[in-house]
């Protein structure tokens, strides 16, 4: 009897669990399984891609760490609302990003966030990087490397110039993306895009430099 | 014996196939991978990230007389390490910890067939 109740009152607060909207990862990977989002996603690490032609054959990011780059209050939205984050389509130097990433309902996006904060990588250590108004990642940003010439970022109203197109935008990077995780992209790119379009700094940039425009992008507003 | 020249020149004609083409894709897909995004797919200076308010002009790998103006290693200089080893932008970045050697060569070969020069011997 004990028992029977036990079980009860296990499955009863499992139940308010998911009403409250506390979903659960697995619930979140049916939901991406079920809506094909591993048509143009993989979640599965480490990554898989060697040549370009690996790269080139894909349709969408990576997510094998997106629990390690996204922000999960973002992440819930923009499953809900997504608006471009890279001014060109994927993989193309050619045609414009559409928009047309599909929408989900309200509950199927708490799911599957969820789901995809649970994908993390040990390469990202946490708490190294605070957001900051740095000026000395401004001017590695800037400045000394190329960054700007391929990425969008918030200029100052007047500036003509507001960044490159080919890269995501890092537009809105304080509210989407992991500071500890931008620094970790540019310490060791090869765990996370062993090919990609952006050039490796390693070796051109001191860690503290890296460090320095990590806390600089993620402050981006 | 001359069945064994047959299977050398068929192995041959094999190896020759599979090296020209494949050799000559992979450099285009190298330069439209890496390069498209500022110089343009075609190489006239005019990728993706090139509006009008970019800071500066991606050199035109089309226009013949500039870069008859540049030796192989003078190119080679620039994608290693970047626009500031030859006094130019930082907008250009140092290719040298992403390409390999022989990405280079084939890149410098196929700016080459874009500006259908043969640059400056040095």
């Amino acid at each position: 009897m004990r028992l029977t109740l036990s079980i009860i009152l296990g499955m009863a607060i499992s139940v308010m669990a998911t009403a409250d909207g506390r979903a659960d990862p697995a619930a979140g990977k049916k939901v991406f399984d079920d809506k094909k989002c591993t048509e143009c996603h993989y979640t599965d690490g480490p990554a898989k891609e060697k040549t370009i032609a690996d790269q080139l054959a894909k349709k969408g990011p990576e997510l094998w760490y997106a629990g390690s780059k996204f922000q999960k209050k973002w992440l819930g939205k923009w499953l809900k609302d997504p608006k471009p984050i890279r001014a060109m389509a994927y993989n193309s130097m050619t045609e414009k990003n559409k928009g047309d990433h599909p929408k989900m309902s309200g509950g199927d996006a708490k799911a599957v966030t969820e789901f995809l904060m649970t994908l993390t990588s040990d390469a990202v250590k946490a708490g190294v990087i605070k957001p900051k108004k740095s000026a000395k990642g401004r001017l590695v940003f800037t400045k000394k490397m190329p960054c700007s010439g391929c990425h969008l970022f918030p200029a100052k109203k007047r500036a003509k110039f507001k960044g490159g197109l080919s890269g995501p935008s890092l537009v809105g990077a304080r509210k989407r993306l992991n500071p500890d995780w931008i620094f970790a992209y540019l310490m060791t790119p090869e765990v996370f895009k062993p090919v990609k379009s952006m050039p490796v700094f390693v070796g051109f940039l001191k860690e503290k430099e890296m460090k320095n425009v990590a806390a600089y992008v993620a402050n981006f507003k | 014996m001359k069945r064994l020249i047959q299977f050398a020149t068929v192995l041959a004609i094999l190896g020759m196939g599979v090296a020209g083409p494949a050799g000559a894709e992979d450099t285009e897909a190298v330069y439209k991978f890496y390069c498209a995004q500022c110089h343009g797919l075609t190489g006239k200076g005019d990728g993706p990230n090139v509006s009008k308010d970019f800071p500066v002009s991606p050199r035109n790998f089309t226009n013949a007389k500039e870069m008859d103006k540049l030796t192989d290693a003078d190119m080679k200089n620039v994608i290693l390490d970047g626009g500031p080893a030859a006094s130019k932008s930082p907008m250009m970045p140092p290719w040298s910890k992403t390409l390999s050697e022989a990405d280079v060569v084939g890149l410098i070969k196929h700016i080459r067939k874009l500006c259908a020069c043969k640059g400056k011997q040095g």
